[in-house]
């Protein structure tokens, strides 16, 4: 087994030359004949029950087709998000569709809808919401809560209230600690561990929502053949959106063919689509056309997705050699309308891994608002938490005299820590101590600790460094392979193409099983009419670990069903025969043997489990469906993932920041980033520095410049179009930018590795933060953004313009 | 022709937000529709008036006090101001105007509230108030202007009905455009008090600029009209006592009944409800 | 409000190939009609539906109204539709006012730049959310401020010169050429006319719903910068949230005429922070034969700032915009330890 691994080695994904050449098409580039086009009618207000939509103008108009308003369209749950709303939730929400002969015509379509809404009150920010009197953004009232009755577990809105006498004592700029709905402890009691404290830092701190902004809006198209629908959409997923996609349309997954090559960026907003793509398939099926929708920027701002904003009020007590002895943590979440996010379950699980204290509770609330329908976005609960704390750990340090790494050293997770509820989760491996200092390493911390808070004339400098873990990886899924007769390894992948990829890493790990060169490969993805299997959603750093074991168990079944052949044909027993270079041979004897072409043609002659024809029972039913599909095509492997995992996958990243904030300007200069993981086995050298660099700029804009702004009075947000919501562009990025891997495999995986999406967002953002606090001192940057404005007020000692506890300002 | 100027609200309602300023030009053109059909008539009209008595009446009779005088002029002002700043900006000459007439409007509301006070405790308010002998006498006279049918048989006191008539018109518009010309003070920054465009709802708002355009544009016309009569030569002679205070004694017996206007120089038998008055103000 | 937005409506396109085309067309049209330059503020409003002329008149097929010039007095002539890429790279705009090159590239993106013209940088409309989301303000023909208001979100807005509106000239060359003593030479159905820069923008004040003098009938054709101050001692700067695509939050553009070391004759202009460009006249006053020091730097820093009146969300426009002064003057940021402060540019 001389050949070297091409884990851990950088190559051309397939899906590349064609991404840079422009080639590639994404959902909006496919045309179908006589394809026609959708336009949306947003809602107007914030909140509203649509009376009455009058169609007849527009379907006066040459050209339009149809429209379709909530009336037309089957009703659905109203706590689910609806294809078209008939009580808009939030400014932005699609209430009626127009399908005409061309993009323009539907436009001026729209316009000639005569809308009756009437007006209902509103609420955009959970802290005005949960004050007496204030408003429900849901008529029955501001949360969504899960109660067991008679008949089961029931999901009601209920209304939640904070009597006016908590805000009274909280203090103005302080989170309450009112009515809540999530609590869980670790230890004792925290308010002893508290008391006990040397050192105990009260804050409260407020965390926008955010867009997610991928460079493609998930536009979709969709047409029908002989009562079968084939939709072209953009979606993290392919696998796993296309139960979801058929099930918004209302059809069976069987009648459904779902397209999606390529996915021009997701970060959570697309894990398995979104309704909108449902629409184009069931207005094709009315007008009997295909039905294109491209989705513009702006309407991707309002049924795209947002991460949920979050009021945090921590409270933590360090011992004097600064470990965290209590952990109290407080967080309201900005729901937005519909289900209920799981951000909050983060901010705890994420708080109590990173700083393992000795005592700890967490509690929390989610309230609705008329915002825009929320997802996970990049780190859900985990960027606010390691946000917020990572600054706090620098301000501990400072008051304790403590070096800043040492602090983070001291609490960090080490192998098999132990974290959440009752401490009843684990995580594999954790090299923080080695990812620290390698980090450290390569930007000469002691250097850059010592230029952290000089000043240069106007400049001020500073530096920080963050850590943050966040989970990456589950287990269980399935590999589905096959080697055709012409001797290729045809992988099937149900692996989504985010950009970041995993749906070919996943796949070289069959080619280090087999011994196979990465040209005798040929990867099948993006189309569920190509026979894929059970996957993970492609979302929470989850692919990459998942998949390469599901990729190792069928490779290794392949193996297995090679060797079993070969000794089949040549005798011996199949343990006496290897694989490697595209043949099966008996070991130590290179020659001879079988390719595998040879054995593909074998495997069909001998029909039964090694053409596919008998499948492992433990396989998912997606798979053996798709399995069944293949089989007799050639020498097929598939396996479910069923090698252990000995507690939770966390992958941990390190960051370092420096900048130079102007004094006099309040402008924010980064001029230097670093970044280190913990990601166990280096898949893909070149695709993780970009995750580790991607990752830390889209946390740049999380730190320092992306923000929703909306006018109270009406509900409306501004910052919907590039400019005004401010994600950092290629020229906001550090000219020296640098990363680096741990590189020791999670042994509970067999090819060692951990997924890496999400916490680099974490570290960018955290060590942001840290680095312009070491800037300015200890100035109010309470609230998230930090950008010029409140930069300059708090350099100035001017007064906050608005307090904390307030909202999309 | 489109009366009002309309918008839909951040939420997509349609509210009100102007008059149509084309209305404008239409109130000025009213004007001078009606001027060029006096000017038309004229002669015609003037046949039908009253002669100035001949003989000796030499004198001048007091019809306007120094006080009267001052507000008209004052009110006169700040009534151009208003319309030039209020309309001209709005018809294409641009111009810093906002600070001019909001000023302005505040003079022409002192203005009137020093005309009320003066015209209710030191004037006689009966001057004005249009009586229906008023108005039939009033008919008449137009029927006899047209040369249908003999003139009324008295002559009217201070101000003749058309006088009063204008008045009214002027009030009521002026009203209007003031009232809601005030609350307009909420849309705009100024030291009477803070800004707060929210004030009212927006089709509350709506109403109210249109209300405001509305008095300005009937101003407009009755302004016209009013500087027409002025400078008409019959009519300079009351233009003139605007100047100096008085009428010649003559006119004052041609044009009006002494009976139902006493002067201190007219007739010494005096109508009862003037002799309630002091004296000092009958010249109002 | 336009209920849909990212399409845009259908329009009838000129595309005139001499200036008296165009202006004839523009003055055939009226109101009707939208002269489109490099198109970034234009399609902005298109696709929004806000604005919907029915024809569109495209000046980018004059070969007259490009390129840079020498000017008359040893000054230069910038054609409108000069690219700002084509500003900034200009070895003349270079060599004589090399501030004008600095505020050109701070526009935007390079590719912004690239297809931006000065003209349209000069005469972009404001960028206002309220306004340009369509809201019927009083700079759309209505009778409300909406960015004005206790609730308002007006972080952008202005801090001078308010009247109703509080939209800010969102223009970075215009700031320069304001300072340089720029004209601009308007083409119009009679004719050619030259307008001085600060005569040129227009505030709410006068008309609120339009940025500048210019007429729906007339081209911005060139801009004149006098000789004055080729060689000055100039500087700028533009404060901004990000490096790049980004509006100023507020900027600076300085031109003086030095005398030995004491300043003879001093422009200061001011953007982002009012409806126009604006002159810092009270700071110009402060300076006018002083030498530079940081004393006369802060002191025409709070003569700048004399008479600001923030909205709710825009105090920190005032130290911004008094600290960019005090650095204009100084001709820098304040500099390190152990250098002279006033020694910096």
């Amino acid at each position: 087994m001389a050949r070297a691994k091409l884990t851990g080695t950088d190559y051309t994904p397939p899906d590349l030359v064609a991404k840079v050449t422009g080639r590639a098409r994404y959902a909006e580039d496919f045309r179908a004949d006589g394809m026609v086009f959708m336009k949306l009618l947003l809602s107007p207000m914030p909140h509203a029950h649509v009376r009455r939509i009058d169609k007849s103008r527009a379907l006066a108009m040459d050209g339009v087709l149809a429209v379709v308003t909530a009336e037309d369209l089957p009703e659905s749950d109203p706590l689910n998000e609806p294809l078209l709303a008939s009580e808009a939730l939030y400014e932005g929400q699609p209430i009626a569709a127009v399908v005409a002969v061309d993009e323009a015509t539907a436009a001026d379509a729209v316009e000639r809808l005569q809308v009756d809404l009437e007006p209902l009150p509103f609420a955009l920010d959970p802290i005005e919401s949960i004050k007496p009197g204030g408003s429900n953004a849901r008529t029955e009232g501001n949360t969504i809560v899960r109660k067991s009755t008679d008949d089961g577990v029931q999901t009601v809105v209920e209304r939640i209230e904070w009597p006016n006498q908590l805000f009274r004592d909280a203090g103005e700029d302080v989170l309450p600690l009112g009515e809540h709905q999530d609590e869980w402890t670790i230890g004792g009691d925290v308010e002893a561990a508290l008391a006990a404290s040397e050192l105990v830092i009260d804050e409260t701190a407020y965390h926008q929502s955010l867009t997610h902004h991928p460079l493609e809006p998930r536009s979709a198209m969709a047409y029908w053949q002989n009562g079968k629908c084939t939709l072209h959409c953009s979606t993290q997923s392919c696998q796993r959106t296309h139960g979801v996609a058929a099930a918004a349309i209302g059809i069976d997954p069987a009648d459904l063919t779902l397209i999606s090559e390529f996915c021009g960026g997701g970060f959570g907003s697309k894990i398995v689509g979104t309704v909108n793509m449902a629409l184009p398939a069931v207005l094709s099926k009315q007008v009997g056309r295909p039905v294109m929708h491209r989705v513009s920027r702006y309407e991707e701002n309002y049924f795209g997705r947002a991460r949920p904003g979050m009021y945090i009020r921590t409270r933590i007590g360090f011992s004097k050699e600064g470990k965290v002895k209590a952990l109290d943590i407080f967080a309201i979440q900005d729901n937005g309308p519909y289900g209920r996010q799981g951000d909050l379950g983060s901010v705890g699980g994420v708080a109590s891994l990173a700083y393992q204290p000795d005592s700890m509770r967490f509690r929390a609330v989610s309230i609705l608002t008329n915002t825009p329908p929320r997802a996970p976005q990049r780190a859900p609960g985990g960027a606010p938490i390691s946000a917020m704390l990572e600054p706090i750990m620098d301000r501990a340090a400072k008051q304790l005299g403590l070096d800043r790494i040492a602090i983070r050293k001291l609490n960090a997770p080490r192998e098999g820590a132990k974290f959440g509820g009752d401490l009843s989760r684990n995580v594999t491996t954790a090299y923080t101590h080695e990812a620290m200092d390698q980090l450290a390493a390569l930007v000469d911390w002691a250097d850059a600790d010592r230029r952290g808070g000089t000043r240069s004339g106007s400049k001020a400098i500073g530096t920080g460094f963050a850590l943050a873990p966040y989970t990456a990886g589950a287990s269980g899924f399935d590999g589905l392979m096959v080697i055709r007769p012409d001797g290729k390894l045809e992988i099937h992948s149900g692996v989504g193409n985010l950009g970041t990829h995993s749906f070919s890493d996943t796949s070289r790990v069959a080619c280090d099983v087999l011994g196979l060169p990465w040209e005798e490969v040929e990867i099948v993805w993006g189309d569920t009419s190509k026979h894929l299997p059970w996957t993970t959603v492609s979302a929470g750093s989850m692919t990459t670990h998942s998949m390469s074991r599901a990729a190792h168990a069928a490779a290794t079944d392949l193996m297995q069903k090679l060797q079993e052949i070969a000794a089949r044909d040549l005798g011996g027993s199949p343990e006496q025969y290897e694989v490697d270079g595209g043949r099966v041979f008996r070991r130590g004897s290179a020659s001879g043997g079988l390719t595998f072409a040879q054995a593909a043609k074998r495997a069909i002659e001998l029909g039964g489990k090694y053409d596919g024809h008998e499948l492992s029972e433990n396989l998912h039913a997606a798979t053996k469906v798709a399995a069944a599909a293949m089989a007799g095509q050639g020498l097929l492997g598939a396996a479910k993932d069923e090698y252990p995992r000995n507690g939770d996958v966390y992958t941990f990243v390190v960051g370092f920041a420096e900048v130079e904030v102007d004094l006099e300007t309040g402008f924010l200069d980064i001029k230097r980033y670093a970044a280190v993981t913990d990601c166990g086995t280096v898949m893909n050298p070149r695709s993780l520095g970009a995750q580790l660099h991607g990752g830390g700029i889209q946390g740049f804009g999380l730190a320092a410049s992306q923000k929703w702004v909306y006018d109270p009075r009406w509900g409306i947000p501004f910052a919907h179009r590039f400019y005004t919501a401010r994600p950092p562009s290629i020229l906001d990025v550090p000219l020296e930018m640098q990363w680096g891997a741990v590189d020791k495999p999670d042994p509970n995986n067999p090819v060692g590795s951990k997924g890496v999406g999400e916490p680099p967002l974490c570290a960018g953002a955290a060590a942001l933060l840290c680095a312009i606090q070491n800037a300015v001192g200890e100035v109010d940057l309470r609230r998230l953004p930090i950008m010029t404005d409140n930069l300059l007020t708090a350099i100035e000692g001017l007064d906050p313009e608005v307090p904390v506890l307030t909202t999309h300002t | 022709m489109e009366l009002f100027q309309r918008a839909s609200n951040p939420w997509g309602q349609e509210i009100l937000t102007h008059i149509d300023w084309s209305l404008f030009w239409w109130a000025l053109g009213v004007g001078v529709v009606f001027a060029a059909i006096h000017l038309f008539l004229r002669r015609r009209l003037r046949a039908s008036e009253p002669a100035v008595v001949a003989g000796d009446h030499g004198g001048t009779v007091v019809r306007h006090t120094g006080a009267a005088r001052m507000f008209h002029w004052v009110m006169a002002l700040s009534m151009l101001v208003l319309l030039v700043t209020g309309f001209l900006p709005q018809v294409g000459v641009q111009f810093p105007w906002l600070t001019l007439h909001w000023v302005f409007g505040f003079l022409l509301i002192a203005s009137i509230l020093f005309h009320i006070v003066h015209a209710t405790f030191f004037q006689s308010l009966r001057n004005i108030w249009i009586s229906f002998g008023d108005l039939r006498e009033w008919l008449q006279e137009v029927r006899h202007s047209m040369g249908r049918g003999p003139g009324p048989a008295r002559k009217p006191g201070k101000y003749p009905v058309d006088h009063k008539l204008y008045h009214h018109a002027v009030t009521l518009s002026g009203f209007v455009a003031m009232i809601t010309g005030v609350l307009m003070m909420f849309r705009i920054d100024s030291p009477i008090w803070p800004r707060d465009p929210y004030r009212f709802s927006d089709s509350t708002w709506g109403v109210i600029y249109v209300l405001h355009g509305l008095g300005g544009v009937v101003l407009v016309t009755l302004t016209f009209a009013h500087i027409y009569f002025a400078i008409l030569p019959e009519k300079r002679w009351i233009t003139w006592s605007m100047i100096h205070g008085k009428i010649p004694r003559k006119n004052y017996l041609a044009y009006h009944d002494p009976e139902r206007w006493p002067s201190e120089e007219g007739p010494k038998e005096e109508a009862p409800a003037a002799a309630a008055q002091p004296a000092k103000a009958q010249g109002g | 409000m336009a209920i849909i937005h990212d399409m845009m409506p259908a329009f009838e396109l000129y595309q005139p190939s001499d200036l008296d085309g165009a202006v004839q067309l523009l003055d055939r049209h009226g109101d009707d009609a939208w002269a489109l330059a490099g198109g970034l503020d234009t399609m902005d409003w298109f696709k929004d539906r806000v604005k919907r002329p029915k024809v569109v008149v495209d000046l980018n097929g004059i070969p007259e109204l490009k390129g840079v010039r020498e000017g008359a007095d040893g000054g230069l002539e910038i054609g409108a539709l000069t690219s700002l890429t084509d500003v900034v790279s200009s070895p003349q705009v270079r060599e004589k006012f090399p501030m004008l090159a600095e505020a050109a590239a701070t526009v935007a993106t390079p590719q912004i730049r690239n297809q931006g013209t000065l003209g349209g940088n000069l005469c972009q409309d404001t960028r206002c959310w309220y306004y340009r989301g369509g809201w019927p303000c009083y700079r759309a023909g209505g009778n409300i401020c909406y960015a004005d208001t206790s609730s308002s979100m007006n972080r952008e807005h202005c801090i001078f010169g308010a009247s109703r509106c509080v939209a800010v000239s969102p223009s970075d060359t215009a700031t320069a050429l304001l300072a340089l003593d720029a004209s601009m030479v308007i083409a119009g159905p009679r004719g050619e006319r030259v307008v001085p820069a600060e005569e040129f923008f227009l505030g709410p004040g006068i008309d609120i719903t339009r940025m500048t003098v210019l007429q729906p009938n007339e081209v911005l054709v060139a801009v004149r910068i006098p000789a004055t101050f080729a060689g000055a001692r100039t500087y700028f700067e533009k404060a901004r949230d990000r490096q790049s695509w980004d509006f100023a939050l507020a900027s600076v553009a300085s031109a003086f005429r030095m005398n030995g070391d004491t300043i003879a004759e001093a422009r200061i202009a001011l953007g982002a922070v009012a409806p126009t460009p604006l002159r810092a006249k009270k700071a110009e006053a402060a300076l006018r034969g002083q030498r530079i020091s940081s004393q006369v730097a802060d002191a025409a820093g709070n003569a700048a700032v004399e008479g600001a009146r923030p909205l709710r969300h825009n105090g920190y426009k005032v130290p911004l915009m008094r600290n960019l002064v005090r650095r204009a003057v100084r001709g820098g940021p304040l500099a390190g330890e152990g250098q002279d402060a006033a020694a910096g540019g």
